[in-house]
């Protein structure tokens, strides 16, 4: 089979796996090698569904011996298979990051033989990344559940990130749609990582030069609406995975039914809406400062899709608005809808200068549509109705196909910092 | 009040910058003779570049005000907008005024112009360091083509040139015919048409299997031509290997 063949199947299997991001880990190129890695992530090119496209994102095969049954790449499933060999790869990342195609590689791949046969495979590919070809960009390298710890450390120290994918987010639905995986497969290289990333940590206190390990941290991917879990035990679940693992990002991925399968719950087109709400509201809890338990309560355990989860917050605790823009604290104008981390931060700034009124506000570069409603400028409310629950929500669902529309074609994904104020 | 001349360079800019604040000769207006067939004739004085000059200036903006007004400065300068040269001297005299404060003052005229020019040629600098695909023409040889709205080469070359220390390479900008120069060691940026070096129509492997990739990766129910035009604004389109 030819390399074009393979790239098609291969990139074909892996287009599921929504993490793409080339952030966190800031690898300096050395004596004279290829690569480096930039911070924030660089994304070189868009798909045709409007993903970004910064990794090589792509299956060392899709061969594999297990059958859960929510994946496209499960054996029992009638598939094009096609594998890799380590050189192969290499070379593909090497020549496609040299045309400025790439900012590295993002390697996963199904179970071939077994979990540790999978491992070295994977590991045999980024060693020659990395010692032969003297590459320095970032990989991402997903651990494969059930392989040796060893491995895993191994596999760590040659790349800028790895990740577990969780896939379903209660123990319950794992038995039932992946029964070959069991949650201690899952969690036991998660804890792994995570004590080995505060062990080197605490040896770079006592030591100059430790080797790194997963510079950039791990992630991990949850489907959504495959199994029957709330929002608020999906968002509780990641609440407690950056809390105990420190995870630097938990990926949803609305279920796509796979065709030539029993179709799960009668799901018949992905719940792209949903998943975008739970990123926002997963923005939420990382850079706003707020908790899962704010956003969704036990009685509304699922977001309204229709609003997005700041302005749902905000319509519950109308008693905290209107905020006087002029005195308001920092972190109570990131609670204001329409107000982002960007524009938070100017006003503070702006308003050292001078007082800001209505139009100065314009300026800034702050989006009226929303805030308006919640906000005071100099002590005068400027929404165009009282600030009554209804008739704001009227108010800012009379274009709704607009709102919504707009709000989905900037879903996260590319997890870079001019991207942050997705939720506004 | 007088219009001053200057050779097109930061440094001649820099240099106007100098003299005016010597000779208390305010700008009527500032002109670069690259763009203008001046009337020598009319108020002008031409100011010749002073290395020496330019780098007190730049010193001074840099102490007074802060690295950042500089930085902000100079891609202004790189937008190449003529009104771009008196936008510079008014905010290089707020600065010294007032200091490193003027960041807070996003509301003033002259602040918030210097904010959104900078920020705008960032931006295109950003697109190209996402956006450049370099072929290789020879082996070990890179050449990547652009058409920035700015003149944006100088912003971008440190980044490749850190990234790929082990490639020849060269960027193109076909729209100001300069070619930027990198041979292991060090960049520099020259006049130069591309001709001599390379007729670039052959397509490379990597090419073909990229668009195939590329093709690949695409969720067709997540179809969103729209988002991906936003992204990748179609004026650079004919840069990159997988939309041609
Ligand atoms: S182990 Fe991975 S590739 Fe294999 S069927 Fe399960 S999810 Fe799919």
């Amino acid at each position: 089979m030819d390399l074009l063949e393979k790239i098609r199947i291969l990139a074909d299997a892996a287009k599921y796996d929504v993490s793409c991001s080339s952030s966190g880990s800031d690898r300096e190129n050395k004596n004279g090698g290829i690569g480096n890695a930039a911070f924030y992530g660089i994304c070189h090119s868009w798909s045709e569904d409007g993903r970004c496209i910064s990794l090589l994102k792509i299956l060392f095969t899709n061969i594999c011996i297990y059958d859960c049954s929510y994946c496209v790449n499960r054996c029992s499933n009638d598939v094009e298979r096609a594998i890799f060999t380590p050189d192969e790869l290499a070379d593909i990342t090497i020549n496609f990051y040299r045309r400025n195609y790439i900012e590295g590689l993002f390697l996963s791949s199904a179970v071939y033989k077994s979990p540790d046969y999978t491992m070295e495979l994977l590991i045999k590919t980024v060693k020659k990344l990395r010692e032969e070809y003297n590459f320095n960009g970032y990989i991402h390298l997903k651990a494969i559940p059930g392989a040796d710890v060893n491995l895993i450390r191994l596999a760590g120290l040659y790349a800028d990130r790895m990740s577990v994918n969780i896939e379903l987010p209660s123990e319950k639905s794992l038995k039932l749609l992946a029964p070959q995986k069991t949650k201690e497969s899952i969690i036991k290289p998660m804890s792994f990582i995570h004590s080995q990333l505060l062990e080197k940590s605490e040896s770079k206190k006592l030591m100059r030069h430790t080797d790194k390990f997963v510079p950039a941290g791990q992630t991990t991917q949850l489907i959504i609406g495959a199994t029957p879990e709330s929002d608020r035990t999906i968002l509780k679940l990641s609440e407690n995975l950056y809390k105990y693992y420190d995870l630097k990002r938990v990926y949803y991925s609305a279920y796509i039914p796979v065709f030539n399968g029993n179709n799960l719950l009668g799901v018949s087109s992905p719940p792209l809406l949903r998943e975008h709400r739970l990123y926002q509201a997963d923005w939420l809890l990382r850079y706003y400062n707020f908790k899962a338990d704010e956003l969704l309560t036990e009685e509304e355990p699922n977001f309204d899709v229709s609003l997005d989860p700041k302005i749902n917050w905000a319509m519950k605790n109308l008693n905290l608005f209107p905020v006087e823009v002029n005195t308001a604290d920092y972190n109570m104008l990131l609670r204001v809808p329409g107000i982002g981390l960007r524009t938070a931060k100017r006003i503070v700034k702006a308003r050292k200068a001078a007082n800001l009124n209505y139009d100065s506000l314009k300026k800034l570069g702050v989006v009226l549509k929303r805030a308006k409603y919640f906000i005071t400028c100099n002590g005068k409310y400027y929404g165009e109705c009282e600030m009554e629950k209804d008739k704001i929500k009227n108010k800012l669902t009379t274009n709704k196909n607009r709102i919504l529309d707009g709000q989905l074609s900037i879903f996260d994904i590319n997890n870079k910092f001019k991207n942050l104020p997705i939720i506004v | 009040m007088i219009n001053y001349i200057f050779d097109g360079t930061f440094d001649g800019l820099m240099t106007v910058v100098y003299e005016s604040y010597y000779s208390h000769q305010h700008p009527n207006d500032i002109f670069s003779e690259v763009n203008h067939q001046i009337n020598f004739l009319g108020h002008g004085v031409f100011v010749a570049t002073d290395i020496d000059k330019s780098d007190k200036v730049q010193n001074a903006i840099t102490t007074k005000i802060s690295k950042e007004a500089l930085r902000n400065i100079y891609y202004v300068y790189l937008s190449e907008l003529e009104s771009s040269y008196m936008l510079i001297y008014k905010y290089v005299r707020l600065g010294f005024k007032i200091g490193k404060k003027i960041d807070y003052f996003i509301q003033n005229d002259v602040v918030h112009e210097v904010t959104k020019l900078s920020q705008r040629v960032k931006h295109e600098a950003y697109k190209m360091i996402e956006l450049i695909r370099f072929k290789e023409v020879k082996k070990g040889l890179f050449i990547a083509k652009i058409h920035p709205d700015y003149n944006v080469l100088p912003i971008i070359m440190p980044h490749f040139a850190e990234r790929f220390q082990d490639q020849y390479f060269i960027i193109h900008d076909e729209k100001r015919n300069l070619s930027a120069v990198y041979d292991k060691k060090a960049w520099i940026i020259i006049d130069m048409p591309l001709e001599n070096i390379s007729n670039m129509k052959d397509t490379e492997d990597y090419e073909i299997l990229w668009k195939m990739y590329h093709k690949s990766i695409s969720i067709e129910e997540r179809k969103n031509l729209r988002l991906q035009r936003q992204h990748m604004p179609k004026k650079y389109w004919d840069m990159l290997t997988e939309k041609q």
